[in-house]
């Protein structure tokens, strides 16, 4: 490595420190006490440093306040609707990448101009139908109309259709059903994508907010993020801004966790979702 | 090949196959196709039927039959006004941009800089903003709905602000971390990382980082004797200040797809290069640039996907205002179909948005197939 480099990595310090700035500036603001912050919010270096510290705000978010029920309420959300997601888009990407039938391709290009559809073009009909039904303030009304989306299909298509055919053909020889083969044989190999798509669909559903702010109105039945929206809006008054900082850190923790455990895999599903909805 | 086909094979084997292989394709593909069917598909055409309704929210929840079927009436009254004429300048800057951009797409597609998809792109796009802000209200005339065209606008140039912000951040930051090594792979995590968080913590951190009485911003003006901006009740500024917020929110999705770019470009191009002394932003501009090309025009279109559809900063940060300044489409939509329960209206709008992102869907799918 020579001294350009090391100046490239010092000079790109400068900027990737402002990036991160707001991110610490949350963080430190959630340790600090309520009264203080309604005092000034820059009691030690421009308040990037949590002095005076205290985790009052955190114990307070579980002792009263409902962030503890909408964190479950995320939780459940979202990993209901990953496991949905991967079931209907595992079976569907296997049939549409492996086997043949009568009209594949009409389906498979039905299937995949869904992906033009944008959710904001159809909260409307999706929130009359699930009027309708009377389905509102319910957890499933939360997780089915992702279920719908077909870019885990995609996905799951894509990644089976590299897989050699012979792997499938010498269990045929065998005599194994195709149900058998797609489970036992097909499934285990899709890990990787599997894990992709879970990340992808897990970011999605804990970070969603526009279906959900339509969908559930009963507070019991707001996400983190929904909760997160309805308390920021007045929070210098009522709840203490370092109290709110301490719920947006909560909220934050689930996906900052996952990004920084399986960073390739998030980096790869984001790079997905974003390419193709 | 006969003899290795693989249901003869099964059936050689003697033993029993349950299902033919059609029949396990459609039992697999059943789960998928009912909920597409009954969650994506026919919302999406009852959201061209309530389009055509007036259609009351809270009357229709209580009486079924309380929606009148008014044909293309609701789209009239978003979109249209009495007394519209067109003209050639009525806004002659976005035309004016808008008559410079065909010309730029056809000039560049005749000397060959440009693939025909990103051409057709640019002359479509081009034209539109030639013609639509020609549209405006003659004498005596006024727009039914005085926010829509407006509100379209400013989602426009928000994107138009964003789009550019983040290409060109993620784009330099992309080409400077090109590099696989600790450092660079612990900055590309830090440039990263806010973009897992999800748009309300976004929007509260910033918040209250513009907030002119407790905001870091404004604590570093005040540090430096100047006066704090209202950076979200401002006119001049709200939208400036969403922008921001956006760029720093997504910037990392731009910036992966550019390294993905980057890998592909081979490094002897680089080495021949550096024999004419071409390195660092010469080689950038000579060999990056033009070998990046597509990925380019696929994260601008991504992106303008993406950002159109813009919703939280707005609903939650400025609440659309100071004035409507920061009134975007998506929000528009939800305020006309939840607050104003004026479902047929709010639908008309959802089609259209419809409209403009299938027309971009269609150009990343022409482009995305385009060879190098």
């Amino acid at each position: 490595m020579n001294r350009g480099y090391y100046w490239l990595v010092l000079a790109l310090s400068i900027p990737a420190f402002i990036w991160l700035v707001p991110t610490i500036w949350m963080v430190s603001l959630s340790f600090q006490p309520n009264d203080v912050l309604a005092r000034t919010t820059s009691t030690t270096a421009l308040g990037l440093i949590p002095i005076p510290f205290t985790a009052e705000n955190y114990g307070a978010l579980f002792s009263f306040g409902q962030t503890p029920w909408w964190f479950l309420n995320s939780v459940i959300v979202s990993l209901g609707m990953t496991l949905g997601v991967l079931a209907v888009s595992t079976t569907a990407g296997y049939a549409l990448a492996r086997l043949d039938f009568p009209f594949k391709a009409t389906i498979a290009t039905i299937c995949l101009i869904g992906l033009m559809v944008p959710e904001q073009a159809v909260f409307i009909p999706l929130y009359t139908m699930f009027a309708d039904f009377g389905w509102h303030n319910s957890y499933h009304a939360l997780i089915l109309p992702r279920m719908a989306v077909p870019i885990g299909v995609f996905l799951m298509m894509q990644f089976f259709k590299a897989i050699p055919k012979d792997i499938e053909e010498a269990a045929r020889l065998d005599g194994v059903g195709w149900l058998k083969i797609f489970w036992y044989v097909m499934l285990p190999l899709a890990r990787p994508a599997m894990m992709t798509l879970a990340i992808l669909t897990f970011l999605y559903a804990w970070n969603d907010y526009l279906w959900p702010l339509v969908s559930a109105q009963q507070r019991e039945y707001f996400t983190i993020t929904l909760g997160l929206a309805s308390i920021q809006s007045n929070f210098a008054q009522s709840e203490g801004l370092g109290r709110v900082m301490a719920s947006g850190v909560i909220a934050s923790l689930p996906v900052v966790l996952l990004f920084l455990i399986f960073q390739r895999y998030v980096v790869q599903a984001m790079t997905v979702g974003g390419s193709k909805g | 090949m006969a003899n290795t086909d693989p249901d003869a094979g099964a059936a050689r084997a003697g033993r029993k196959s349950y299902l033919s292989q059609s029949q396990a394709a459609f039992l697999l593909l059943l789960p998928f196709l009912a909920v597409y069917a009954l969650f994506l598909v026919y919302p999406f055409f009852r959201g061209f039927w309530i389009s055509l309704h007036d259609w009351n929210l809270l009357a229709v929840a209580f009486n079924p039959d309380a929606k009148e079927f008014v044909g293309l009436r609701n789209y009239e009254r978003v979109m249209w006004g009495r007394n519209i004429e067109w003209a050639a300048f009525a806004s002659p800057l976005l035309q004016g941009v808008g008559l410079l951009g065909m010309v730029a797409a056809a000039v560049l597609r005749y000397r060959g800089r440009i693939s025909r998809a990103t051409a057709v792109a640019l002359a479509t796009g081009s034209a539109l903003l030639f013609l639509l802000p020609g549209f405006h209200p003659g004498e005596d005339g006024r727009w039914y709905d005085r926010r829509f065209w407006p509100t379209v606008g400013n989602t426009v140039l928000f994107v138009g602000l964003t789009v550019p912000g983040v290409t060109l951040t993620a784009l330099i930051l992309a080409a400077a971390m090109n590099r696989e090594t600790r450092a660079m792979s612990v900055l590309r995590t830090l440039f990263f990382l806010s973009q897992v968080l999800s748009v309300t913590v976004v929007t509260l951190i910033w918040q209250i980082m513009f907030s002119p009485r407790q905001g870091l911003i404004a604590n570093i003006t005040e540090a430096f004797g100047g006066t704090p901006i209202n950076w979200l009740t401002d006119e001049q500024f709200a939208m400036t200040a969403i922008v921001i917020a956006t760029i720093w929110w997504s910037l990392g999705i731009a910036m992966i797809l550019f390294l993905a770019g980057l890998q592909d470009i081979s490094k002897d191009l680089y080495e021949a290069a550096a024999l004419d002394n071409a390195t660092g932003a010469r080689a950038f501009w000579h060999i990056t640039l033009p070998n990046l090309k597509r990925t380019i025009t696929l994260v601008v279109i991504l992106q303008i996907i993406l950002h159109f559809q813009v919703f939280g900063q707005s609903h939650l940060m400025t609440q659309g205002g100071p004035n409507d300044t920061t009134q975007v489409l998506v929000r528009y939509i939800y305020q006309t179909g939840f607050r104003d329960s004026e479902l047929g209206r709010a639908s008309a709008m959802a089609v259209f948005l419809f409209v403009i992102m299938g027309g971009f869907s269609v150009l990343q799918f022409l482009v995305g197939r385009e060879k190098e």
